[in-house]
C-alpha cells in the first residue's frame, strides 16, 4: 500500500497521552501515503480525538514521534502546521462574520500570496454560493459544516485532518460533505486523515483504515483486506472481532 | 509576515468587536451616560423628592428697643425661611404648637420659642431656634442646611443693625464690619513651585482624581473582553480552529490583547468624556460659568496610562484566566482583579499618593496600578519628570509580564479546560 518512503506525507510512531493517571493514547503507530484517505475507527473515547490532535500539533505527547513531510512536528509545530488544514470535530464558526469574511480571515494568514483565488477555491468548495455572504451565525448546521470543511480544505493543504467530519448532520448534509471531500483529494491530490464512528461513511471514503480502541491501533488496512481478515460481512462486524481479538471486551461507551 | 498574521488577526478580532453591539453598548455607551445620567437623575430626583418642614412661631412677639432705635419681630424670620425654604420646592407650613415633631410627615420642624424675639434685641443674651430632623431622611439634611444658612443671614444682619445702632449711640468711629469680622482670610492658590493659579486648577486636579477612578472602569470590560475571547471562544469552539494555523500562540494571544486593550481604551475615553459632559451639563444647569480647564495633554497621558493598565491587568489574568474550566469560573477572577482595581483606583481618587511617605510608596510601587495613578497625579501637580518616569515604569511592567504570561502559555493549554 505504501508507495515508497518519498511518498509518506504523515509517519507517527508510538504516540502515547496520558491525561493525568487515564491513558488517552497508548502507543500508536501508522504511516499516510500521499493521495490517501486514512481512517481512524473507534468509539467515543477510543482516542480518535487525541490522536488527531497531537497529529494537529494542538497537543503534545508524552511520548513518540510526528513527522509531517519529513519535519518533526514536535520540534517545530508552527512549520509543520504549514502543510495541515485541521477540521475539529466540534469547530463552530464565528456568528457575527460571514462566510465570505471566515474564508478571507483563514485565507490571509494561510496563503496571504494566494488570497484570491484561495477563497474563490473555498466558496466553490462550501457550496453556499451567494450565502457565502450572509453571516455565518444564521446558517444551517449543514452549511456551518460544509463552511469549516471548506476552511480546511481550501489552501490545499499536503493533509487534511478532519475529526468526524459529518458530525451531527443529517443524511442529506453528510452525502455532500462526503461527496465534497472525495472530490477534493481527487482533484488536488492531497492526503486526509479523517476519524469516524460511522462505519458506512469509512467504507466509502477511505483507502485505508485503523480501528482504535482504548488508545491502541487494534487493526489497521484496506477496508476489504480487513472484511476477509475477520471474515465479516460488514466493517462494524470486524471492528468488534477486531477487539475481542486484541483482548478487549466492549463496553461502550 | 509576523507583522501581516498580526493585523489580520486583530482584523478579524475587531470586525466581530464591531459587530457585537451588546459589549459596545456596555463598553463605551454605558461609561459616556454614567456621570450625565448620575448627575441628571440625582439632581432631578432631589428636587423631586417631597420634604415637609413646619414652622412653629411661639415667639409671636415684636419688640422696639429704645435704645438702640430698633424694633425685631419673629415675624422676620418665620417670613424669611418660609420664602427661602420655598423658593428650593420644600413644601413649607406654619404650625401652631410643637406637637408637630410627633407628626411621621413633618421632615423638619423649627421652632421659634418663646422669648425669641426678646434675646433678638438683647445686648447680653442669644436667641435660640430649635431645629428637628427627621433622621435617616436624606432630603431633610439638605432642608436643613438651607434653613441654617437663612437663619444665619438673619443672624448677621440682626448683629450688623445692631453693632450700627452701638456705634451711633456711642459716636465712635467704627465700621460695623471691621468689629463684626476683624479677621478676614485671603486664599492664594499656587502650585508646588509656588507659581498663583486660579480655581481652575482646583478642577484641573478634581478632573484628574477623576480619570484616575475611571481606570478601575477600564478593567473590567477588556477583562470580560479577553475572558470572552479566549474561555468563550473554547466554550463555543471556534479556538481549535485558529490554533491549528501556523502561528505561534503568542501572536493569537497578542492580537485578543491589543482588541481587548483597544476596547478598554474607548472606555476610558468614553468614560472621561462622560464627566466633561456631567460637568458642562451641571454647570449649565445650574446657571454657572465655570471653564472646565481640559488639558489635551493630561487626556493624552490618561488615554496612555489606561492603555497600559489594561495591557497590565490582563497580563495578570491571563495565565489564571486560561486554567479556568469555564466563563463562570474567569469572570470569577475578573471580578477579584476588578475589585483589587477598584480598590486601588478609588483610594488613588481620596489619597494623593505623591505626597505619601517614601516607606509606604516603595510598598506601593509592587503594584502596576500605584504607578498609573502617580503618573497622573504628579503630572497633575507639574512634575513631569516623575510622572514620565512612572508610565514607564508602567509600560515596562506591562511588557515583562505580556511577555512572561505568553511564554507559560500553550495551544494545550488554550483547548483543553483543566481536570477537575
Amino acid at each position: 500500500m505504501l508507495n515508497g518512503l518519498n511518498n509518506n506525507v504523515v509517519i507517527v510512531k508510538n504516540l502515547v497521552k496520558r491525561y493525568g493517571l487515564r491513558i488517552a493514547v497508548a502507543g500508536i503507530s501508522f504511516i499516510i501515503s500521499r493521495g490517501e484517505i486514512f481512517g481512524l475507527i473507534g468509539p467515543n473515547g477510543a482516542g480518535k480525538t487525541t490522536t488527531l490532535r497531537m497529529i494537529a500539533t494542538l497537543i503534545k505527547p508524552d511520548s513518540g514521534g510526528i513527522f509531517i513531510k519529513n519535519i518533526n512536528a514536535l520540534k517545530d509545530p508552527v512549520k509543520a502546521r504549514k502543510y495541515i488544514g485541521y477540521l475539529p470535530e466540534e469547530a463552530e464558526v464565528y456568528p457575527r462574520l460571514t462566510g465570505y469574511e471566515h474564508l478571507l480571515f483563514y485565507a490571509k494568514l494561510r496563503k496571504p500570496d494566494h488570497v484570491d483565488e484561495t477563497v474563490e477555491f473555498g466558496i466553490r468548495l462550501s457550496g453556499l454560493g451567494k450565502r457565502v455572504y450572509d453571516r455565518a451565525g444564521d446558517y444551517s448546521k449543514g452549511m456551518k459544516r460544509r463552511l469549516l470543511l471548506a476552511i480546511a480544505l481550501m489552501t490545499k493543504p499536503v493533509l487534511a485532518i478532519l475529526d468526524e467530519p459529518t458530525s451531527g448532520l443529517d443524511v442529506y448534509a453528510s452525502v455532500r460533505v462526503r461527496k465534497m471531500i472525495r472530490e477534493y483529494v481527487r482533484e488536488t491530490g492531497s492526503s486526509v486523515i479523517l476519524s469516524s464512528h460511522n462505519m458506512l461513511e469509512v467504507e466509502y471514503l477511505c483507502d485505508r483504515i485503523a480501528f482504535i480502541s482504548r488508545g491502541k491501533i487494534v487493526s489497521i488496512g484496506h477496508p476489504k483486506e480487513i472484511l476477509e481478515k475477520y471474515s465479516a460481512s460488514n466493517l462494524e462486524e470486524a471492528f468488534v472481532k477486531a477487539v475481542e481479538e486484541a483482548g478487549y471486551r466492549y463496553e461502550g461507551t | 509576515m509576523k507583522g501581516h498574521n498580526f493585523k489580520v488577526l486583530l482584523w478579524k478580532e475587531l470586525l466581530d468587536l464591531s459587530r457585537d453591539y451588546k459589549t459596545l453598548a456596555t463598553s463605551l455607551l454605558l461609561p459616556l451616560i454614567f456621570f450625565p445620567l448620575l448627575g441628571f437623575l440625582s439632581l432631578a430626583l432631589v428636587t423631586q423628592q417631597p420634604v415637609n418642614i413646619a414652622i412653629v412661631d411661639m415667639d409671636r412677639e415684636e419688640l422696639h428697643s429704645e435704645l438702640l432705635n430698633l424694633t425685631f419681630s419673629s415675624r422676620d424670620l418665620v417670613n424669611k425661611l418660609i420664602n427661602g425654604l420655598k423658593g428650593y420646592g420644600f413644601n413649607v407650613y406654619e404650625a401652631s404648637n410643637s406637637s408637630v415633631v410627633y407628626n411621621s410627615s413633618i421632615d423638619l420642624v423649627i421652632i421659634i420659642p418663646k422669648g425669641f424675639t426678646f434675646n433678638l434685641l438683647s445686648l447680653n443674651s442669644t436667641a435660640h431656634v430649635e431645629i428637628y430632623r427627621r433622621a435617616n431622611v436624606q432630603a431633610s439634611a439638605r432642608a436643613e442646611a438651607i434653613a441654617r444658612a437663612i437663619i444665619n443671614g438673619y443672624s448677621n444682619a440682626v448683629s450688623k443693625e445692631k453693632v450700627e445702632a452701638i456705634i451711633k449711640i456711642t459716636g465712635l468711629n467704627a465700621s460695623s464690619t471691621a468689629i463684626l469680622y476683624p479677621i478676614s482670610t485671603k486664599l492664594q492658590l499656587v502650585t508646588f513651585g509656588g507659581r498663583e493659579v486660579g480655581m481652575e486648577e482646583e478642577l484641573k486636579g478634581l478632573f484628574a482624581r477623576v480619570l484616575v477612578l475611571a481606570l478601575s472602569v477600564v478593567i473590567t470590560p477588556a477583562t470580560s473582553f479577553i475572558i470572552d475571547g479566549i474561555i468563550g471562544e473554547r466554550e463555543r469552539k471556534t479556538i481549535e480552529m485558529i490554533l491549528s494555523l501556523p502561528l505561534p500562540v503568542s501572536l493569537i494571544i497578542y492580537s485578543k490583547l491589543v482588541a481587548a486593550t483597544m476596547l478598554g481604551l474607548l472606555t476610558a475615553i468614553a468614560d472621561a468624556l462622560g464627566f466633561v459632559a456631567y460637568i458642562v451639563l451641571t454647570t449649565m444647569a445650574l446657571g454657572g460659568n465655570i471653564s472646565l480647564p481640559i488639558d489635551p495633554i493630561l487626556l493624552l497621558l490618561h488615554s496612555v496610562v489606561a492603555f497600559f493598565t489594561i495591557l497590565v491587568t490582563i497580563s495578570i489574568a491571563l495565565p489564571f484566566i486560561t486554567r479556568t474550566r469555564g466563563i463562570r469560573s474567569a469572570s470569577n477572577i475578573a471580578s477579584g482583579i476588578a475589585i483589587i482595581g477598584t480598590i486601588v483606583f478609588f483610594t488613588g481618587f481620596i489619597v494623593d499618593y505623591s505626597r505619601l511617605p517614601t516607606t509606604i510608596k516603595s510598598i506601593l510601587y509592587i503594584i502596576p496600578y500605584t504607578h498609573s495613578i502617580l503618573s497622573i497625579q504628579y503630572y497633575v501637580v507639574g512634575y513631569t519628570f516623575q510622572a514620565l518616569m512612572h508610565l514607564l515604569v508602567l509600560v515596562i511592567l506591562s511588557i515583562v509580564l505580556l511577555v512572561f504570561s505568553t511564554k507559560i502559555l500553550n495551544t494545550e493549554k488554550m483547548l483543553l479546560a483543566p481536570p477537575t
